[in-house]
């Protein structure tokens, strides 16, 4: 038997609403089936977890499939949230693994890329752009140079330096997604700015 | 504070984690090596720039996608619909009511055999374990007025034991039957 029609709109709720309710709330009444709150979840996130899973897998395409699974999850797996974690807490979870299944997924085919090369092959990790007068193309060298040097961090480092540095986390939330204990997240974050300082050094 | 400290908590006073007293020795560590200002100095610099990479929109085709996405896991008949129903006995599996027959006919003939045996009036008859020992008969082979078998318990025969083998021999076959009828 086929589910009652959604009402999903691609209008977002109206302005007072969307500040009216926080993420917890949200869920909650999209747990009751309202879809408005589904749809205003998704506005809220999509481009968080867009950022998120494209500094970590470096594949646009594969970053906007992976984000829509986690929103199709949160849709179909809504009833799994329980008001005990921050939303965005369970969101990000959600997130991080699927993007990391595909990453294993991707690393079993042996497909040979730049993010995939040894430390023997750091000469060729740099991306092809050469620095140029023009301010939007030395900001994209920029930005390549770190994409590259996020993609040389261990995953584990790489989660954790994501979240913190540019999503802009705290240690205690990272500490949550990840699932393992503040002094790890800690030491994480320092070993990984450490790596990136070492490798972006050129870059000053 | 030594240079192994210092770098482990770089990433914590960056963060203001650090309490006032570790705040203080590593700022005055940091004072006293320049090249470890320099490296706090970089590492700050790396984190502003990954700080300022643009952030990432999703294309305009996201919600148009999604949302078909939805529908068709919306209108995908659920993996329960297509499941081929079981047959049934009774509301049972075969296996499961096989087991239950077994199991139920199982306990009637051990329940069976174990039922204890009654006499017509109802009245259970315990069952003896001691010993029957006939009647002595007179010395002179007058017949005994009593034939009837003495009845003599296990507990009797224990307490007779009791006596030395001493004193049982000195007993003759007519006081023995004499001590058991005191006994009583």
């Amino acid at each position: 038997m086929n589910q009652p029609s959604p009402n999903l709109s691609m209008q977002p709720l109206p302005m007072d609403n969307q500040f009216r309710y926080t993420d917890e709330e949200l869920i909650a009444r999209f747990q009751e089936g309202d879809e408005q709150a589904y749809v205003e979840l998704v506005n809220r996130y999509r481009d968080r977890l867009m950022t998120f899973v494209f500094r970590f897998v470096n594949d646009m395409e594969q970053a906007e499939d992976i984000v829509q699974d986690a929103l199709l999850k949160l849709y179909t797996h809504k009833h799994y949230y329980k008001n005990i974690a921050k939303f965005s807490t369970w969101m990000y979870t959600i997130a991080g693994n699927l993007a990391k299944t595909e990453l294993r997924k991707k690393k079993s085919h042996k497909t040979t890329n730049l993010s995939q090369m040894g430390p023997e092959d750091r000469d060729y990790e740099l991306p092809a752009v050469e620095p140029d007068t023009d301010e939007v193309a030395q900001s994209e060298y920029i930005e390549k140079k770190i994409q590259a040097a996020i993609q040389q961090l261990p995953l584990h480092f790489r989660t954790v330096t994501i979240l913190r540095d540019i999503q802009e986390l705290s240690y205690e939330e990272i500490s949550k997604i990840v699932d393992v204990p503040l002094g790890t997240v800690k030491s994480r974050i320092n070993r990984a700015r450490l790596q990136l300082q070492k490798d972006l050094k050129d870059l000053k | 504070m030594d240079r192994y400290q210092f770098e482990d908590a770089i990433s914590a006073y960056l963060d203001n984690e650090l309490n006032l007293s570790d705040r203080q020795a590593f700022e005055s560590f940091m004072n006293a090596n320049p090249d470890a200002k320099a490296l706090v100095n970089d590492i700050r610099a790396t984190m502003k720039a990954i700080k300022g990479m643009p952030k990432v929109k999703a294309p305009s085709t996201f919600m148009p996608n999604l949302y078909k996405r939805i529908e068709f896991e919306k209108n995908r008949p659920s993996k329960k619909n297509i499941e081929k129903p079981s047959r049934t006995l009774f509301g049972f599996t075969p296996l499961y009511a096989g087991v239950m027959t077994v199991l139920i006919a199982s306990f009637i003939t051990v329940g069976v055999n174990l039922w204890p045996d009654t006499n017509p009036s109802g009245q259970q008859i315990p069952a003896f374990t001691g010993n029957v020992t006939n009647p002595p008969s007179s010395p002179a082979g007058v017949p005994n007025s009593n034939p009837a078998p003495t009845f003599v318990s296990n507990e009797a025969v224990a307490d007779t034991a009791d006596t030395t083998v001493a004193k049982k021999k000195k007993f003759q076959l007519n006081d023995k039957v004499q001590f058991v009828k005191d006994q009583r």
